[in-house]
C-alpha cells in the first residue's frame, strides 16, 4: 500500500516537472526589455511578409523614417488587464501603444485626438470575420474601403478572422494588416464513424512513436556520433499535422455541438495533451467540467440563428440537451475559456438589426442574460477571443507594446444604445462617427431629439451636400 | 420565490413546483412585491417599491410596500429587487400555430381562411416566447398570397384552444408587395392591387346588403355566403387587417386604399424600407405602425443607416411599435427589437411602450391588455432590470394571474 502511496507521489512529482519544466524554459527564452521592443516593432508574425521588410529597411536606410505618434486624451480607459484609468492618455508610437496613463508628454507632431467623457477599449476581436476580410491572402483579396469594414470598424471590432487568418481591418491600407497566419488545423474525428477515429489514434500514436524515437536518437548521438535518425518521410499530411498538435506548435479548430461530440474530442486532447478549440459547443454546459478537465476552449453564439425554428430541446433524449442562454456563464464558472460571436458571423445590411457583427456587443450582453459577469462577456470579445486565436499578445487588451487598436465608446459597450464613436487601428484614425454618413444622424453629440436627416430622391452629382 | 401567508398553500405551491408543472393555483388571491412598475397607464406612471394585487386573473390594485396590508390567503411573489413589466404584445407571430399550415397559397387571394384551426397551444416555440415576457400574440399566416386568412390573437399560455384565444378573428392579413409576387408564375403590383381592392369590395357589396336588411331597408335576407360573412366584422371595425406592406410606393396604396378609401382599421405591419415617408398622409388617421422585423433600411442613395422606428417617430408616427415576425426574429426577443429600434435613434420608454401598449391599441384589445392598471388581465413579465436590455431577463411570466414561466424551474431565454 505504501509503495503503491510513494508511486502516486512519484507520478505527481513527474507531472509537476512537466508542468513547470514548458514555463521555466519560456521564461529564459523571454528577451530582455531592449530586444522585446525590437521584436515588437516588427510588424507581423508573418514569415511571408519578411521580404517586404527587408526591403523596407533598406528604404529606411535612404530616407530617416521618422516616428509616428498617434494619441488619444481625456478618455477613461479600461484596459482590460490592468484596470481602468481615469481621464488619462494613451500614446501609440508607429502603430503600437507606448505610453499609457497621467503625465504622459505627447510629442508636439503627434496626432492627437479629444476624448473628453468617452471610453475608450481595446478593439473587439471577431473570432469569424465574415464578409469584413477577403479570403485565401487577406492583403490580396480585402476590399480595405468595403462596406463592411467600415461597419465592422463602427461596430469597434478592429481584428477579425478569415479563414485561418487573423487580420487587422486598417481600412484605406492593406499595411501592417495580417497578425497571424494559420490560426489553427483542422483535425476530423468522427462521432459517427469508429473506424476513421482508430485511424486518427493511431496516427497520433505513430507520431508519439516517432518523437520518443527522435528523443531516444538525440541520446544515442552523444555515444555514437553516426546513429541514424528515425525515418520521417511518411510524416506528411495528416502526420505532420499530429506532429505540430503534439509538439503544441498548433491549436486544432473543430466544429463540435452535441455533448457526445464534445466528448470524443476532449478525449482526444486528454489522452495526447492537444490543444483543442471547440467551434461551436452548443451543449457545451452539459459537459462544461469535462471540457474544463481536458483544456478545450470555446467559440459559442449565444442566441439561435434567424427563422429558427431550434426550442432548445432534443426530447428524444434521456439528459439535458440543446441550446441553453445559460452555456457561456456555466462554461465560464467551470473555467473553460470562452469566445463569443454571433450566429451570423458577418455584417449585413438588409435590415434586421442586433444579429450579425455590427452587434458583437449584444451577443456577449446576451451571455450576461444567461449569468456571464459582464466583465468575463466583455473578455470573450476581446482579450479572450485573442488568446484563443493565440493573438494575445497582440492585440485584445490594453498593454504597452500591443497593437494600438481601440474603440471608443459613448458609453458602456454592453449597453443597447452604445454608439462607437472612433475606432483606432494601428494608431491610426479609421472611424469616425460624425464624418462616416453611416450613423451620423443617429443621435449625433449624444442628442437624442436631434432632427432627423433630409429625405430627398437619390442624389445626382452636384445635388445636395 | 413564492411565499404565502397559508402553509398548506405553500406546501401545494412547492408540490407543483416539484411536478415541473408552472401553472400554480392560488386560493384567494396574488401579490406580487415589484422594486419597479411600469404600469404604461394613461399617465405613464412608474412606481417604485409597489405591490400588485391580482384576483380571479384580473389586476385588482397597486399599492405601496410597507403601507398597503396584504390580504390573508394572497400568495406573495417577492420581487422587490426587479421590475414588474406589462405581458409584451407582439402583433405579428407565426408560432403560435403550426408553421406547416402557414401559407395555403391555393388563390393569390384567399379569403375565407383563418388560423384558428392552426393552433398548438403550449407548443415549444410559444413556451419561448413566454421566457421572453411575451403573453399576447396575433398568430397570422403568411404573405404568400394577397389575402391569406384571418389571424387570431391568442395567449401564449394555456392547454386548449379555448384557454389560448383572446379574440377570433383578430385580423385580417393582407399582403401587399414583397411576397406575393412569387405566386404561380409571379404577379405584379398593378394586378395585386386590383385583386386586393376587387376582393374587399365584393365583401363590402356583401356587408352593405346585409346592413340593408338589418336596417330593414330591404324584406329578403341575402343569400348567406361563408367566404365574405367574415368581412363584416372588418368593415364594423370590430377588428384591423394586418398589412404586410413596406417601402414608399406599398405603404401609400396602403393608407389611401384601405385606410382611406375602404375605411378598414388598419395596421401597417412592416411598414419597412423608407415606408416612413408616407407619415405625412397619416396625419390625423387611426393607422397603427408595427414595425419590423427589420429594423432598419440601409438607404444606398444617401448612404445612411435608418432605423425604422427613429424615421417613423421623427416624422410624426405616434402609434408606433415593433414586432418580431417570430420565427423570423425568435419570439422570445421582442422586447430586443425594441432595444435595436433605441440602438437605431428610437427612445427607450417609446420603445417599451412599442411592444406592450400600442400593439394592444393596434389590435384593439387594450382595454386588456398592455398596461398594468385595475380591471386589466394580469399579464405581467418580472424582469431583473430595464426589459429593452439584453443582459435583463424575465425571471417570472404571469399570464391571466398565474405564473405561466418561471426562470428557477427551467431557464429558457
Amino acid at each position: 500500500m505504501r509503495r503503491l502511496e510513494s508511486l502516486i507521489q512519484l507520478c505527481l512529482l513527474a507531472c509537476l516537472a512537466c508542468c513547470v519544466l514548458p514555463s521555466s524554459r519560456a521564461f529564459a527564452e523571454d528577451p530582455k526589455p531592449e530586444e522585446k521592443k525590437e521584436a515588437v516593432d516588427t510588424k507581423t508574425d508573418d514569415p511571408d511578409s519578411k521580404g517586404d521588410d527587408e526591403e523596407k529597411d533598406d528604404e529606411d536606410k535612404k530616407e530617416e523614417k521618422k516616428d509616428v505618434y498617434f494619441a488619444v486624451t481625456g478618455a477613461t480607459i479600461h484596459t482590460l488587464s490592468r484596470g481602468d484609468l481615469y481621464d488619462a492618455t494613451v500614446l501609440v508610437k508607429n502603430g503600437r501603444l507606448a505610453e499609457m496613463g497621467h503625465g504622459v508628454v505627447i510629442p508636439e507632431d503627434a496626432e492627437t485626438l479629444d476624448a473628453s467623457g468617452f471610453h475608450l477599449y481595446p478593439g473587439l476581436v471577431a473570432v469569424r470575420g465574415g464578409n469584413i476580410i477577403g479570403s485565401g491572402r487577406a492583403e490580396e483579396t480585402t476590399d480595405v474601403y468595403s462596406l463592411w469594414m467600415t461597419i465592422a470598424l463602427a461596430s469597434g471590432i478592429t481584428t477579425a478572422v478569415s479563414g485561418e487568418t487573423a487580420v487587422s481591418l486598417t481600412y484605406g491600407s492593406v499595411e501592417d494588416m495580417v497578425v497571424k497566419r494559420d490560426l489553427f488545423v483542422g483535425l476530423r474525428y468522427s462521432t459517427s464513424d469508429p473506424k476513421q477515429r482508430r485511424k486518427v489514434r493511431e496516427g497520433f500514436e505513430k507520431v508519439r512513436q516517432y518523437m520518443r524515437d527522435l528523443q531516444s536518437h538525440v541520446e544515442k548521438k552523444k555515444t555514437d556520433p553516426k546513429a541514424e535518425e528515425p525515418d520521417k518521410e511518411w510524416l506528411k499530411g495528416d502526420f505532420e499535422t499530429y506532429f505540430k498538435l503534439l509538439k503544441h506548435e498548433a491549436v486544432a479548430k473543430v466544429s463540435a455541438n452535441t455533448a457526445h461530440e464534445i466528448n470524443q474530442f476532449c478525449d482526444l486532447a486528454e489522452r495526447y495533451g492537444i490543444r483543442i478549440v471547440i467551434d461551436g459547443a452548443l451543449e457545451g454546459w452539459t459537459v462544461a467540467r469535462r471540457m474544463a478537465r481536458a483544456g478545450v476552449s470555446a467559440i459559442i453564439s449565444i442566441r439561435p440563428p434567424i427563422f429558427s425554428t431550434d426550442t432548445g430541446v432534443d426530447e428524444r433524449l434521456n439528459r439535458p440537451t440543446g441550446r441553453s442562454i445559460e452555456n457561456a456563464a456555466t462554461l465560464h464558472k467551470y473555467g473553460v475559456s470562452i469566445a463569443i460571436v454571433p450566429s451570423t458571423a458577418s455584417i449585413t445590411a438588409w435590415g434586421l438589426a442586433g444579429r450579425d457583427l455590427l452587434h458583437l456587443n449584444m451577443e456577449a450582453a446576451f451571455a450576461v442574460r444567461g449569468g456571464l459577469p459582464e466583465e468575463a462577456a466583455l473578455r470573450s470579445i476581446t482579450i479572450d477571443a485573442a488568446r484563443i486565436l493565440g493573438i494575445d499578445h497582440r492585440v485584445g487588451s490594453l498593454e504597452i507594446g500591443k497593437d494600438g487598436n481601440f474603440m471608443i465608446t459613448d458609453g458602456d459597450p454592453l449597453h443597447y444604445m452604445t454608439h462607437v464613436r472612433w475606432t483606432v487601428v494601428n494608431g491610426r484614425l479609421v472611424y469616425d462617427k460624425k464624418k462616416d454618413s453611416l450613423f451620423s444622424h443617429i443621435r449625433p453629440d449624444g442628442d437624442r431629439d436631434a432632427p432627423p436627416p433630409d429625405d430627398y430622391w437619390p442624389r445626382r452629382l452636384g445635388d445636395g451636400q | 420565490m413564492i411565499t404565502t401567508r397559508r402553509k398548506h398553500v405553500r406546501l401545494a405551491a412547492t408540490c407543483i413546483a416539484f411536478a415541473g408543472c408552472i401553472y400554480s393555483v392560488q386560493a384567494g388571491g396574488l401579490a406580487i412585491k415589484a422594486g419597479k412598475v411600469i404600469t404604461m397607464n394613461g399617465e405613464d406612471a412608474v412606481y417604485n417599491n409597489a405591490i400588485v394585487f391580482v384576483e380571479d386573473g384580473l389586476v385588482k390594485g397597486l399599492g405601496q410596500q410597507g403601507k398597503t396590508p396584504i390580504p390573508d390567503g394572497y400568495s406573495v411573489i417577492d420581487a422587490s429587487d426587479k421590475w414588474v413589466v406589462p405581458g409584451l404584445v407582439d402583433a405579428h407571430n407565426h408560432t403560435a400555430g403550426s408553421l406547416a399550415d402557414l401559407n395555403d397559397m391555393v388563390y393569390l387571394s384567399n379569403p375565407g381562411l383563418r388560423t384558428l384551426e392552426t393552433i398548438v397551444p403550449d407548443n415549444e416555440l410559444i413556451k419561448q416566447a413566454r421566457a421572453g415576457g411575451v403573453t399576447s400574440v396575433l398568430l397570422i399566416p403568411g404573405s404568400g398570397t394577397n389575402m391569406s386568412g384571418f389571424g387570431t390573437i391568442t395567449k401564449t399560455a394555456g392547454r386548449t384552444v379555448d384557454e389560448v384565444v383572446m379574440r377570433a378573428p383578430g385580423s385580417l392579413k393582407i399582403a401587399q408587395a414583397g411576397n406575393p409576387e412569387w405566386y404561380w408564375y409571379g404577379v405584379g403590383r398593378s394586378y395585386m392591387n386590383y385583386n386586393t381592392r376587387q376582393t374587399l369590395e365584393k365583401a363590402l357589396g356583401y356587408h352593405k346588403k346585409w346592413v340593408a336588411f338589418e336596417e330593414k331597408k330591404v324584406a329578403n335576407a341575402p343569400l348567406f355566403d361563408p367566404i365574405f360573412e367574415g368581412f363584416r366584422g372588418l368593415f364594423q371595425r370590430k377588428f384591423p387587417a394586418s398589412v404586410h406592406t413596406q417601402a414608399y410606393q406599398v405603404v401609400m396604396t396602403t393608407v389611401d386604399m384601405l385606410a382611406k378609401k375602404l375605411k378598414i382599421r388598419t395596421i401597417i405591419d412592416h411598414g419597412t424600407f423608407d415606408g416612413f415617408k408616407t407619415t405625412a398622409i397619416l396625419k390625423g388617421s387611426d393607422v397603427y405602425t408595427i414595425n419590423g422585423p427589420r429594423q432598419y433600411w440601409f438607404d444606398r442613395s444617401q448612404r445612411k443607416m435608418h432605423g425604422n422606428c427613429a424615421r417613423w417617430w421623427q416624422s410624426g408616427q405616434k402609434k408606433l411599435g415593433c414586432n418580431t415576425d417570430a420565427p423570423v426574429v425568435p419570439q422570445a426577443e421582442l422586447s430586443y427589437q425594441g432595444a435595436m429600434a433605441c440602438w437605431y435613434g428610437w427612445t427607450p420608454y417609446e420603445a417599451l411602450k412599442g411592444v406592450t401598449k400600442i400593439p394592444a391599441e393596434a389590435l384593439m384589445i387594450d382595454s386588456e391588455v398592455g398596461s398594468i392598471e385595475p380591471g386589466k388581465s394580469a399579464d405581467f413579465g418580472i424582469w431583473t432590470g430595464d426589459p429593452l436590455d439584453p443582459r435583463s431577463s424575465c425571471e417570472i411570466t404571469v399570464i391571466r394571474g398565474k405564473v405561466a414561466y418561471d426562470a428557477k424551474v427551467k431557464r429558457r431565454f
